[in-house]
This record gives C-alpha cells, sequence and structure tokens, in this order.
C-alpha cells in the first residue's frame, strides 16, 4: 500500500504542463485516503489559457473561468453517461478530475464508451485506468487522478477532499449513502443514470448562492422568498451600470433519501392538467430504486415474479405521486424494463452534457441552478425539472442534523447488507 | 450493456446500422454528433468539412488536439471516431458542400442528411440540396446556451427557409462616418473604414447601409472628400511621418471639419478633435510590450496610442516587404491576424473616446469585430444528442412525432423546449415549388427542347403561357423567345442547375428542375423527366389563401427563433406553452382508458408471455383489473 502524492497537474503559474500527457495514477490505493487535490492556484488566467479557452470565457466571463479552474471533481462509475460527463468538464478546464470505479471493462462497454483504448482490448482492465489516458488528452492543464477502489468502502471524510461529486449509474442505497457523506462533509452532490433511452439528474447543492444580473425593473426587487425553496437574499445597484442591478439569490436543497420518496411540487398537485403531463418515467425510476432498496438487484425482465413485483411497485410509486392512472400505461412500463441498464449514445450525451453545464453554472454563481431533478425521456425529447422536497421541516443546511442521523442508521443497514451477501450488480 | 430498444416493431439501432448518412460540418455539433453516429452504429457516415482546426476550437471540439492544428477537420474527426467503432464506415471530405462533386444524384444517396455547419449559407445550400433529392434534414445550430434541432421533410415539415431568417446587421453610412453613438459603430469604422482606406483596396461596402444617403447628401460628398485625402496620406506608408500624419488627419483635421456642421450638434454632443503630440507626450513612458499584451483591459486613451503607433508600424512593415518582393501589398482584416486586430481595436477607441463613447477591451473588440458567437462543449453535446434521437424517429419513419426542440436554459420546469414540427409554409420561397428533376444530353439540348418536350408535353402545360428563369434572371417567356435555339449549355446552364418554371397565369406553383447531365446520349428527345412512378405529373394549383393569413394561423405555436448570428448569452426565452396541449393528453387519455380501472392499479395477466427483445406489441405488462 503506498500513500499516494500526486501533485495536481494545473501548476501553479497557471500555464499547466502543455507537454506532461503523463497520468497521475494513485497506485492501488486500498486505505481509502485520497490526497487533497487542492492547489493553490493564482488568481491571473494565462494568455495562452484565454486562446484556448475563448469561446466559453466570451459566454460566462473570466471570474467563472477562474472558479472552473479551481475545482476538483470526482466522478464514479465511468460508463457512457460519465465518459460524457468528464468530457465536457475536462474541456471546459477544472482543475482536476477523479476517476473512481472498482469494476474491469466489460466487452459490452466497448462500443459504448469512447474513451476506451482502440489500440488493445481493453477488456477486464479497471475501467477508470482504462478511460483515463484518453481522457487526459482532452486537456493536458487538467489533473487526472484514478481511484479503483469500491466508492462504498469510502470512509465519509474521502469526501471533504473534493469540491463535487458526481455519482453515476449506481442503485439508490449506494446513491444515499454516497449523500450522506457528501453532506457531512458540506460537499455538492449530483447523481445520473441512464436506462436506455430514460434517464435522470439530481442535486443536493446544500444552499447554494448565485448572483443574477439583470436590467433594473419598475417593480423594486423585494428581499424574502420567490418560491418554496429559492430566496433573493440582497440586491445592489451594479458599480458598473446602473440601470442593472446584482440580485443575490439562494436555493436550498434536500439529500437524495428525501428528495427520491418527495412529493411533486404543490403548484404541480393542485393542476389537474399539470398532473397529466408529469413524466410517468419518474415514476419507473422510483420503482426501480424502490425495487433496487428491497431486493439489492436490478428486475430481470424475464423473470415473471421480479417482472409482477416491479410493476406493482411502480404502480405504487405512481399512485404515492398523486398521479392520474392513466398516465403509467403498459407500454410505458414494458419500455422501461426493457432500457434498464441499457446505454444509448445520445441520450448519454444529453445527459452529460445537461449536468456538466450545471456543474459549470454552479461553479459560477450566476446563473439559476436545476432544482433539484430532472426526468429526461429520450422517446419524447423531453426533459422535466421537478422540485422535490419533504414538505415539512427545513431544507438546506437546516435539514442535516435531522435526515444525518436516519441516514447514518441507513448508511450502516447498508453496510451490514453488503458485508453479508453479494447482491448489488452495479452492471 | 448495450441496448437496443425496440418500439412499434421497428429498432431505430437495427435501422442505424443499415444506414448511410450524410453529416455536413465537423466543428462544434460536427465532432460530437459524429460520436454519437459511430456509438450508435451508423454503419456508413460521410463528412464535408472545408475547415482547419484552430486553437480556440479545442475547448470544445473534442476530437482535435493541439498536434491537429492547421488541418483537415474533416480527416481528423475521421481518423480520432474511427477508434470508437472500427465496425462503421466514415468517409471525410475535406471539401466546400458547395462543390459539383456532391451533387442532387449525391445527397439522393443518403438516408439522413445532418447539417452542423455554422452559417446561413451552407445550411440554406443543403436545405435546398435535400429538398432537390428529397432526403430528410436534420438541422440544428447553437449559440452560447441555446441551441435547437429540427426535421426538414421534403412536403412533410417546414424547410429551413420557411420562416425568414435573420441578416447580418449594417449601418448607415453617416452614423459610422460622422454620428457614432456606440462602440460598434467605430469598432465598424475601423475595421471596415480606417484599415481598409489605408491597406486595403477600398471601403468595405457591405458594412453599410446606403438607403438614407440622398437625406445627407451634402455630408456624403464631404466624406467623400476626406477619403480622397486619406488615400494621399497612404502613399507615405513606411515613412517616419505616416503615423502622426494619419493621426492629425482622422482624430483632428477630419474632426474639427466634422465639428464645425453645427447642425449636426444640436441634440448630440460634438466630438473633441485630439492632438498627436500632446497625447504622444504623455504616453511616452508607457511600456508597449505590457500594454499590447493586455487582451482584458481597457486602454486608455494614451496606451491606445501606443497600440495605434506599434500596430501600424508593424502593418507598414509587411505593406513595405511585400511591395519589396513585388506582391500584393493589400491586408484585409482578419480577427485571428494580431496586427489588424490592434489596429482596429485602438483606432476604434481613440475614436470612441473623441465622441465620448465607451472604450472597450481588445478581447470585446476581438468579438464584435470578428462576429464571434460563444460556444460551448456542453451546448452541442446536447443539441447533437437530441440529432441522433430525432433520427430515430425519421429512421422510424414517425415524422408525426417529429418535433423542432430547443434548449431552454435556466428555465425552472424543463431543460428542453419543443414544438410540433411545423407543416411547410405554402408561401416559401424554397420548398413550395414543385420540385421535379431531368435528364439532359447537354451535347445537344437546346432551350426550346426543355420548352416544348419538357414543359409542355411532360409536364402538361401545353398552351398555357410560363417563364423561365435561372438563378441569374428570365432566359424564356412568351416574349422572350430569342434563346429558344441557344443550347442550353450555351446559356450558362449545366449539369445540377436549377431552372425555375413560373405560371404567367399565377394558378400553378412555381416548379423547379433540377437538371442532370444524362450518361448516355439521348436519341429521340435530349431532355427527359425523371419521375419516381408511372402516374402523369401534376403540378399542384397555388394555395388559394393569401401568405399573411397562413403566418396568423401558425401564430398559435410561434416557431423559435434562436438568433443563430447574435449572441444571446445570459436571455432565458420567454416561457412558452407546454407541448403537451389538454387535447393531446386527451387523446392518449382515450387510447388506455379501457384497460384502467377507476383505482389505476396495475397488476400482471397471468399466463401473458413475456417477450423482452420481442417485438409482440401483446406483452405481459397490461392494465388491467
Amino acid at each position: 500500500m503506498e500513500a499516494p502524492t500526486s501533485e495536481p497537474a494545473g501548476n501553479a503559474n497557471g500555464t499547466g504542463n502543455t507537454q506532461n500527457l503523463t497520468v497521475p495514477v494513485m497506485q492501488k490505493n486500498t486505505n481509502g485516503s485520497v490526497p487533497a487535490p487542492t492547489s493553490t492556484i493564482s488568481n491571473g488566467i494565462s494568455a495562452d489559457e484565454i486562446a484556448l479557452y475563448d469561446r466559453q470565457i466570451r459566454l460566462w466571463g473570466l471570474k467563472a473561468q477562474e472558479s472552473i479552474r479551481n475545482a476538483n471533481i470526482l466522478l464514479i462509475t465511468m460508463k457512457a453517461l460519465a465518459n460524457e460527463i468528464a468530457k465536457n468538464l475536462v474541456l471546459a478546464g477544472i482543475n482536476s478530475l477523479t476517476l473512481c470505479d472498482h469494476s474491469p471493462v466489460l466487452p459490452s462497454d466497448v462500443t459504448s464508451q469512447f474513451f476506451l483504448p482502440s489500440d488493445r482490448s481493453p477488456v477486464g482492465t479497471n475501467r477508470a485506468i482504462a478511460a483515463s489516458t484518453n481522457i487526459q488528452r482532452l486537456n493536458p492543464r487538467v489533473s487526472i487522478n484514478i481511484d479503483t477502489l469500491d466508492i462504498r468502502l469510502k470512509p465519509p471524510s474521502y469526501f471533504s477532499a473534493f469540491d463535487i461529486i458526481i455519482a453515476t449509474d449506481l442503485d439508490a442505497p449506494t446513491l444515499n449513502l454516497i449523500n450522506t457523506a457528501t453532506r457531512l462533509n458540506n460537499r455538492i452532490f449530483y447523481a445520473a443514470g441512464s436506462h436506455g433511452m430514460y434517464g435522470f439528474l439530481f442535486s443536493d447543492l446544500i444552499e447554494h448562492d448565485f448572483i443574477i444580473s439583470r436590467s433594473i425593473s419598475n417593480v423594486p426587487t423585494v428581499v424574502g422568498p420567490e418560491s418554496p425553496t429559492r430566496s433573493i437574499i440582497s440586491s445592489s445597484p451594479d458599480p458598473n451600470d446602473p440601470k442593472v442591478e446584482n440580485v443575490t439569490k439562494r436555493e436550498l436543497f434536500s439529500t437524495w433519501l428525501l428528495a427520491s420518496s418527495s412529493p411533486l411540487p404543490a403548484e404541480i398537485l393542485k393542476s389537474p392538467r399539470r398532473k397529466k403531463v408529469v413524466t410517468p418515467i419518474l415514476s419507473c425510476l422510483r420503482g426501480l430504486w424502490e425495487f433496487e432498496s428491497q431486493f439489492g438487484i436490478r428486475p430481470n425482465p424475464n423473470d415473471k415474479a421480479q417482472l409482477a413485483q416491479f410493476t406493482i411497485l411502480c404502480g405504487e410509486q405512481h399512485k404515492a405521486l398523486g398521479l392520474p392512472a392513466e398516465t403509467l400505461r403498459s407500454e410505458t412500463l414494458r419500455a422501461f424494463l426493457q432500457n434498464i441498464g441499457g446505454e444509448v449514445s445520445p441520450v448519454a450525451a444529453v445527459l452529460g452534457g445537461q449536468l456538466a453545464q450545471d456543474v459549470i453554472n454552479v461553479l459560477g454563481r450566476t446563473q439559476q441552478p436545476i432544482q433539484n431533478f430532472v426526468v429526461f425521456d429520450g422517446e419524447r425529447s423531453e426533459a422535466g425539472v421537478y422540485a422535490l422536497h419533504p414538505t415539512e421541516g427545513e431544507l438546506g443546511r437546516g435539514l442535516l442534523p435531522i435526515s444525518g442521523g436516519q441516514q447514518q442508521q441507513q448508511q450502516q443497514q447498508q453496510q451490514q447488507q453488503m458485508g453479508s451477501e453479494e447482491v448489488i450488480d452495479l452492471d | 450493456m448495450s441496448s437496443d430498444p425496440e418500439f412499434d416493431g421497428v429498432s431505430p439501432l437495427t435501422e442505424a446500422k443499415k444506414s448511410r448518412v450524410l453529416m455536413v460540418g465537423a466543428g462544434g455539433i460536427g465532432c460530437e454528433l459524429l460520436k454519437n453516429l459511430v456509438l450508435t452504429g451508423f454503419g456508413e457516415t460521410h463528412i464535408v468539412d472545408l475547415d482547419t482546426i484552430d486553437l480556440s476550437n479545442l475547448n470544445r471540439q473534442f476530437l482535435f488536439r493541439q498536434e491537429h492544428i492547421k488541418k483537415s477537420k474533416a480527416l481528423v474527426a475521421t481518423e480520432a471516431a474511427q477508434k470508437f467503432n472500427p465496425n462503421v464506415k466514415i468517409v471525410p471530405y475535406h471539401a466546400n458542400i458547395k462543390d459539383p462533386q456532391f451533387n442532387i444524384e449525391w445527397f439522393s444517396s443518403f438516408r439522413i442528411v445532418f447539417n452542423a455547419l455554422d452559417n446561413l449559407e451552407a445550411r440554406r445550400h443543403v436545405n435546398k440540396m435535400c429538398l432537390a433529392a428529397n432526403v430528410p434534414l436534420i438541422e440544428s445550430g447553437t449559440t452560447g446556451f441555446n441551441g435547437q434541432v429540427q426535421v426538414i421533410k421534403k412536403g412533410v415539415t417546414a424547410c429551413y427557409d420557411c420562416t425568414a431568417k435573420e441578416t447580418p446587421k449594417s449601418f448607415p453610412v453617416c452614423t459610422i462616418r460622422s454620428t457614432p453613438s456606440q462602440p460598434i459603430h467605430c469598432i465598424v469604422w475601423g475595421k471596415s473604414y480606417l484599415l481598409n482606406e489605408i491597406f486595403g483596396t477600398s471601403e468595405d461596402e457591405s458594412a453599410f447601409d446606403h438607403t438614407t444617403d440622398a437625406d445627407n447628401a451634402k455630408e456624403i460628398e464631404e466624406l467623400k472628400r476626406e477619403s480622397e485625402a486619406l488615400r494621399s496620406i497612404r502613399q507615405s506608408v513606411g515613412t517616419p511621418e505616416f503615423s502622426e500624419a494619419l493621426f492629425q488627419k482622422v482624430f483632428n483635421t477630419d474632426i474639427v471639419r466634422l465639428r464645425s456642421m453645427e447642425d449636426m450638434w444640436k441634440s448630440r454632443k460634438p466630438p473633441e478633435p485630439l492632438d498627436y503630440k500632446v497625447l504622444m507626450e504623455k504616453a511616452s513612458n508607457l511600456d508597449k510590450e505590457a500594454v499590447v499584451e493586455d487582451q482584458q483591459k481597457v486602454w486608455t486613451l494614451e496606451e491606445n496610442l501606443i497600440v495605434f503607433n506599434d500596430s501600424l508600424d508593424r502593418l507598414s512593415k509587411r505593406v513595405m516587404e511585400s511591395k519589396a518582393a513585388g506582391q500584393d501589398a493589400v491586408i484585409t482584416f482578419d480577427k485571428d491576424d494580431e496586427d489588424t486586430l490592434d489596429f482596429v481595436a485602438a483606432s476604434a477607441n481613440i475614436r470612441s473616446t473623441l465622441f465620448g463613447i465607451d472604450r472597450k477591451s481588445k478581447f470585446d473588440i476581438k468579438q464584435m469585430a470578428g462576429n464571434i458567437i460563444p460556444a460551448i462543449a456542453t451546448t452541442n453535446a446536447i443539441v447533437a444528442g437530441l440529432c441522433v434521437l430525432e433520427a430515430f424517429k425519421v429512421l422510424k419513419g414517425q415524422y408525426s412525432q417529429a418535433k423542432e426542440i430547443f434548449l431552454t436554459p435556466f428555465a425552472t420546469q424543463r431543460l428542453l423546449g419543443s414544438d410540433k414540427a411545423r407543416e411547410p409554409n405554402p408561401a416559401c420561397p424554397v420548398c413550395s415549388s414543385f420540385q421535379i428533376r431531368s435528364l439532359v444530353d447537354f451535347s445537344k439540348a437546346t432551350l426550346n427542347d426543355f420548352v416544348e418536350d419538357f414543359v409542355k408535353e411532360e409536364l402538361g402545360y401545353g398552351e398555357k403561357e410560363f417563364a423561365i428563369s435561372t438563378e441569374v434572371g428570365i432566359i424564356y417567356d412568351p416574349d422572350e423567345t430569342d434563346n429558344l435555339e441557344k443550347k442550353l449549355s450555351e446559356l450558362g446552364i449545366k449539369s445540377d442547375s436549377f431552372l425555375t418554371i413560373t405560371d404567367e397565369d399565377d394558378e400553378l406553383v412555381n416548379v423547379v428542375v433540377a437538371l442532370s447531365e444524362s450518361k448516355e446520349p439521348l436519341e429521340d428527345k435530349p431532355v427527359k423527366g425523371i419521375f419516381s412512378s408511372e402516374k402523369k405529373i401534376e403540378i399542384p394549383a397555388k394555395p388559394k389563401q393569401p401568405a399573411t393569413e397562413t403566418n396568423g394561423a401558425a401564430s398559435d405555436s410561434p416557431p423559435l427563433v434562436v438568433s443563430l448570428t447574435k449572441p444571446t448569452d445570459g436571455v432565458t426565452p420567454a416561457k412558452r406553452s407546454h407541448p403537451d396541449s389538454e387535447e393531446g393528453i386527451a387523446k392518449k387519455v382515450k387510447t388506455i382508458a379501457a384497460g384502467a380501472d377507476e383505482e389505476g392499479d396495475i397488476v400482471i395477466v397471468d399466463d401473458a408471455p413475456l417477450d423482452a427483445g420481442g417485438s409482440s406489441s401483446e406483452g405481459a405488462i397490461v392494465i388491467d383489473d
């Protein structure tokens, strides 16, 4: 066991190791500790970087680019969706990306993941290692780290080394486990999964402040709540333009555990018309998570008993969401079931693009972030956003003490379960 | 695990494997699209792109790296993407899509065409070719956080030109030359007037709008005289007095004259002339290198003078070197040519200062002068993904499901918006016409052959009166018969030209005929139609309702106009009605209502077999009580 000591490659003067194509691989690190990939980067962005990032700096500005360049991000499970996320974040120029995956490359990965090497068969090698060389080549300025240990065996402190943790293609209990740890460390958490033509995104930013620059309206800006989750904290005139005001807003978030069982927002529930257009894929996803939590596996479409159970769970979830029965059609259920665990490149591209863009927006702090759940339906090209939060109790940081206890309990149960039987099949 | 989702009995992934598709453009959207096409397993993808790779592409065009700069986008993209999937064929062309080799016949050999372009002209061309070849086109575009995708199928959905597109902005001459009020006015002055007068061929006319010239006849005369005086200063390029002479002319003499036009300054603040020597004294201790390097800083007036002089020195040196080598000494603006950019930035800022307009950083001026559209990897990735999802519908023949999809960045209820694909606009100048193809033996076919054998006989115009025009103008109408005996080739008409037939009685729609060279000599009749069926061709009548009415009816679901020429960063599109109207839902409800009980419980019918991979619609999951 070797304590990893690699420094992030993004070096202090900000000009980057443009010639350095080597990947700082974390040696078989079994204690779960990772060097804090934090580094003190001087604020000035070099002329070389401005030339490289020209087209995006023109969109989000130099200050946002600096925040992006200082970000250290953990990305878990290197499948098609994570490939897309990695590509977008590395191109944008973050400081470091740590790829965490303990699984080997399967034959089916080869045709759905574009970072795998082509000159030799990667099948059987570790998935994070296999993808890392080509990810590094996208942008030599970004430090790429590798962690081949099972994420479920990490202590909560592991997550403190990262600004943002993105967990992809994992089952519900594992997402809950990771989110509990990110909460304990006050770190931003994203979850995402793709199932063939369908997929979802979830974010727990805990409490996120951002500043919107807008033209001063005739109606004065009032400090206070704007929605159940968002409030205006302050507003002030822009020092450079008297017609513009800078409004600081705050969004409050919930944990995965609470959000994945919370009702739809009241504004949807009180409108029969809006309830009808809530995608039934949400019920299917919740049915799947419930199935995973209860049985530790994904439903096998060829097993009649599992199928029956899955169908019942989806129906229950649909009903619990208060949605009309007729919007969960048998065709939808059948299509969803056939898609579970599948990877379709354009769907991964849409989801990975949306998630990476939200990460960039959150780092830049000048745009409204996703709040807090997106369901993507590639059959219909729809991506509805649903704010899913418990109706009682505080959100944001205030939610921490209560759910923290609950979640730790859950986490212990989960670890016991994993110790006793090998039931979780991530693939 | 790769899945092969199968719906309605047709698997789009299986169809994709059999498909030969064309992708026009291998840039921002193209790189992402090619990756998706290759990973999805599209059997054969042809790529056309004229462009080479630039440093500023690398933040989003992920198939390209530092070592590829200056190489062909089409070739490098092919090499990179081939590694993702060795089982598919990729054919690159480092060429212009308007080249004659890419004719209608070639277009018609593809199952789907994808546009991944960045300019109006090429988009229009591909749109026209796809309509002529009757190949479905998936059109897409991005700018900043915004993006959109549209399926175009002849006769089924609206084409690219069914809605008017924004044209590049031009400015009245007097605004640029005499009364600027915004930084862009001074930038256009520096780029299209000053740089061109001193180093180019002449004034860049496309930037100017002459429509109001008559109102300012006197001032226009004065401006002409000023330009002539400037050209005489041009003769002193390379001499030590050059910079000062030019500065005094445009920032002092011309400004003093302009100030004297009292009428002009009644409601405006008059410009303040500058003196070269006075300013130069203040600027003498500045560090030239440090100033020029800082692109983000808004330079002071003195700093701008330093850059003005420095860039003039560099440009003059180039002119002298070209002249010495006996070469053309013309320099035109290029945003990536630092010398021209520095000159335009400094001149624009100095002019802005004397008119009391805010100065801009070189970074910002580059964007305005070079019409740079901000572009990011994520938007391109999302749009390219949506292109392929729409392609699945095309492969399944489900045009009724095809939508116009657009990104709705920062909206709180959905990340994507969509409109049902619009119907073709009956007044569209491009697709409302009847498209037809003909084979021509150009060695002997005359216009008379075309008129008699093809139009009158084959198309059945008979004794109707009609006109025939090329893109240049009318070549035949009942009063214009001089060309009849000429060969088509003598009239400049060759293979892959288009001829438009207009009904003089205004009853039939216009007919656009695409001419192709016949492979064999046509003995009896040198012009022949290519018709897909044996049925007699019937030219449709013009729609009765006037075009304006149609537009009014369509305004219930206004078409998205995401500007592809102007950055709209940070602008959230106006709220839109949800794509699922009550009506649409009602229909869906009806189809399943029979099987759903009041409680909405869903159970499995006991003995129904489940075939996960099968296409049977009598699958296991049914809603029943």
